[in-house]
């Protein structure tokens, strides 16, 4: 679903933030991808979004080598894998619904596929109730949860999570875990760059480690220490 | 991809409402920017119009001696008429040339009474096509045995006012485009603080799988409706201040060939219109294109 192969990114001239990667994903995998600040995980997400080319090695997702995307269809490359943040990134003048709406109507779907959709996925979330309200009067939880709503909406075979509790005490952190563990049971590959270490330790998922750009650990039910 | 023209225009009305401060700035500066090239336009048009006026009233006027015949005077005018400098030939009998004049002392008729149409000369004034033939008109005409006193013709004023009225039209036309300038600057800086103001959004929009243009057409809708809005208010105090200035001249400056037909008004108004319009569009759509590079 992803692969790695070989992958370098040198940012400048000699910092180095990936160093000959390789990794593969399976479809319908659940993988934690875990490390220091810095030690290269933001740097695999943005590669797999494309906001980033790398600097050697090459990048499959979905069976697509991404260096053969045009620029111009770099969106809908985007629209194939659910994007949730640390800090959510909702539109701060739309309400929960017409942010999720707003990912739907991005791909050109039609509003009443739109009117459906958008309660279904909220109640999905638990946010059925909060549908009106708009982001500054929702909690962090449930930022991440309209944030995780809007990822999955179009339903993309792909989810990538990057430090989606980063923000959230560790009660919420637990609510965020259990959707993203739900939408991976339904067949969603899902990736969640963390240094959440009791989640890790909890969820017994696959780990795969970074440590100077490089992977020091791959574990199919890992937890975040070297034990186990 | 379906263009979903319902989505951009609710997205671009409610930007504006909710970037109200934002947008009441575009459209002020849209307006004052146009209002101003207006006034230029105006200007520039009404000069160019009293220089022509100015230049249509320049004519020759040849009196006829007090004994000339009646043959004398029609083979005069033919003659004259056969030139090809001159446009046009008027007959002035010694009778018209009286009406005249008591047409301008009409608020005194008692002046008048008892004139004789004798006292009186009979001309012809020559019309010209070129205003700077008027010398060898002249010549002709001396040539023909209209002495020098019998031939009026202000040929000094011609020569200054064709000099004058290149320059001042020049500079006008130097100032409209300048104008025109500064305004696009003021107006896609007044575009660029506002999408500056949203780019944390358009970073958003892109992540989620926005394509350039599903970003881009609520911006370029926005800017077409305020530079739509500005423009339509400048150029509508434009052509109303235009009204009032050729009424206002034309009792105040009789003397001054001020006329209504100097300014095609629906024109000035469309072309200010469709200048604000423009303005808009280009200005949001170069400015939204600095920050899609996400």
């Amino acid at each position: 679903m992803i692969n790695f192969n070989n992958v370098t990114k040198v940012y400048g001239k000699d910092s180095v933030a990936l160093d000959h990667v390789d990794l593969g994903i399976d479809p319908g995998e659940f993988v934690f991808l875990v490390g220091a600040s810095g030690s290269g995980k933001s740097t695999m997400v943005r590669l797999i979004l494309k906001e980033l080319e790398p600097s050697a090695g090459s990048i499959t997702v979905n069976g697509v080598r991404l260096s053969g995307i045009p620029r111009r269809s770099v969106p809908r490359h985007r629209r194939s894998i659910g994007c949730v943040f640390q800090d959510f990134k909702l539109l701060p003048n739309k309400t929960a619904a017409e942010n999720v709406a707003y990912a739907m109507e991005v791909t050109g779907q039609k509003r009443r596929a739109i009117r459906v959709k958008v309660p279904q996925i909220l109640d999905l979330v638990g946010l059925g109730e909060q549908a009106e309200k708009y982001p500054d009067q929702l909690s962090g939880g449930e930022q991440q949860r309209v944030s995780i709503a809007r990822a999955f909406v179009g339903q993309p075979p792909i989810l990538i999570a990057d430090e989606p509790t980063g923000n959230l005490d560790p009660d919420t952190s637990v609510g965020i875990m259990q959707l993203l563990h739900r939408i991976n049971r339904i067949g969603t590959t899902v990736l969640v760059a963390t240094h959440d270490r009791e989640m890790v330790d909890v969820m017994r998922k696959r780990v795969v480690a970074l440590e100077d750009g490089r992977v020091v650990r791959d574990m199919v039910k890992g937890g975040y220490a070297n034990e186990v | 991809m379906r263009f979903n023209l319902g989505f951009f225009l609710r997205e671009a009305a409610k930007n504006m409402r909710l970037n109200a401060l934002m947008s009441v700035t575009a459209v002020t500066t849209t307006a004052v920017c146009v209002l101003v090239l207006g006034v230029g336009l105006l200007v520039s048009a009404h000069v160019e119009g009293i220089l022509r006026g100015v230049g249509k009233d320049v004519a020759i006027t040849a009196f006829f001696p007090e004994d000339v015949t009646r043959e004398q005077i029609d083979q005069d005018r033919r003659q004259v008429e056969g030139y090809p400098e001159v446009e046009e030939v008027v007959f002035v009998s010694e009778a018209e040339a009286l009406n005249r004049v008591k047409d301008m002392l009409s608020e005194q008729p008692e002046v008048m009474e008892g004139l004789d149409p004798d006292i009186m000369q009979a001309s012809m004034e020559i019309r010209l096509a070129d205003p700077e033939a008027s010398d060898a008109v002249a010549e002709r005409l001396r040539a023909e045995g209209f002495s020098e006193e019998n031939l009026n013709y202000p040929q000094q004023t011609i020569s200054q006012l064709n000099q004058v009225t290149g320059y001042v039209i020049w500079a006008l036309r130097a100032a409209t485009v300048l104008f025109l300038v500064a305004s696009v600057l003021l107006i896609s800086n007044a575009i660029r603080i506002s999408i500056f103001a949203r780019r944390k959004e358009i970073e958003v929009m892109k992540l989620v799988g926005a394509s350039d243009g599903f970003v881009r057409t609520p911006f370029v809708l926005e800017g077409l409706a305020q530079g739509l809005i500005g423009a339509t208010i400048a150029a509508l105090v434009v052509v109303w201040g235009n009204a009032i200035f050729v009424e206002w001249a034309s009792s105040a400056l009789p003397f001054v060939p001020v006329s209504s037909s100097a300014v095609n008004t629906l024109l000035v108004l469309l072309v200010l219109i469709a200048v604000g319009v423009l303005i808009g569009i280009v200005g949001s759509f170069v400015s939204v294109r600095r920050f899609l590079r996400v």
